[in-house]
């Protein structure tokens, strides 16, 4: 039997989301934005549930006068998303 | 899997892995070197050891000082950086790192023209070959990127040849050592770079 699928994780803008944390150390909320094309309305919405979950930090400052909103991936959000891939891949092993 | 995404849609298992290898490429792709810092010096110090080589034979005054080039080559690779960290919206896990070993390398050089000028040490060649194989092989190794390792190696193999070979030729190692560490993979990683931009834009 297959464990149930993390329901944080398991959405598409979600997933991106930390896929693309998950590869770097820190990224801006636009380039977030530019590389899942989402609205940043729905982003921001993903972000705040990512961050609720304890999955990432989120973290507010100003470069050259403009705001910046940088997200950071937690230790937590890396071991819920290797849980993640482990129990799609348990499922994919099991469906062959 | 199309980007993206305002409407979310129920993601099946194969789906959500294609989503993480879609996503993580596109991030790696990225998480590219532009290759404009290694062009540029690989052009700076070719240039400067083919002028020193052909000095020999013209005897110029002057051009005894081209290797100041190289210091005053500094500001202009301070403001590429800047420039690069400004545009650049994410940073990568060892983009610290890397650019701590080459700021060590660029003080180490100093340090040493300083030192073999105080000392008076003609055959200091082998000496620099050595140092620039030192950052290019430990961002080439972090970075598996083979041709800075290959360009690091030949690095060493043109110090050992270096110290049999005599004036003015051993200078001629320097400016291979620079074609081989920073020209050729700097235009490999700017072809790279631009291929990838292309792709995602």
């Amino acid at each position: 039997m297959f464990k149930d699928l993390n329901p944080i994780l398991h959405s598409q803008l979600r997933l991106a989301v930390v896929s693309i944390l998950i590869s770097v150390r820190e990224a801006e909320f636009t380039y977030l934005r530019e590389k899942t094309n989402a609205t940043a309305g729905n982003l921001s919405v993903q972000i705040n549930k990512l961050k609720e979950a304890g999955y990432i930090d989120v973290a507010k400052q100003f470069k050259d006068n403009y705001p910046q909103t940088i997200c950071k991936i937690t230790p937590l959000g890396i071991e819920a998303f290797e849980e993640y891939v482990k129990d799609l891949q348990s499922y994919l092993d099991i469906k062959k | 899997m199309p980007v993206m995404m305002e409407k979310e849609k129920e993601l099946s298992q194969q789906e959500s892995l294609q989503l993480i290898a879609t996503m993580i490429a596109k991030a790696k792709d990225d998480y590219q070197d532009t290759g404009v810092s290694a062009l540029f010096w690989g052009v700076i110090i070719t240039f400067c050891s083919v002028v020193t080589f052909f000095n020999y034979y013209w005897g110029w005054r002057g051009l005894d000082y081209i290797w100041f080039l190289c210091i005053i080559a500094v500001i202009p690779q301070i403001l590429i950086s800047r420039r690069e960290r400004k545009n650049k919206k994410y940073r990568g896990y060892h983009d610290d790192m890397v650019g701590g070993v080459w700021i060590s390398y660029a003080i180490a050089v100093f340090m040493l023209s300083y030192i073999t000028n105080v000392y008076r040490i003609e055959q200091a060649n082998s000496l620099y070959l050595v140092l620039y194989g030192i950052p290019t092989f430990a961002t080439g190794y972090g970075k598996r990127y083979p041709p800075m390792i290959i360009g690091a190696i030949a690095c060493w193999v043109f110090a050992i040849l270096s110290l049999y070979t005599p004036y003015p030729y051993f200078i001629l190692y320097n400016g291979a050592g620079a074609v081989l560490a920073w020209f050729i993979p700097g235009l490999l990683l700017r072809n790279s770079y631009l291929k990838a931009k292309k792709q995602y834009v």
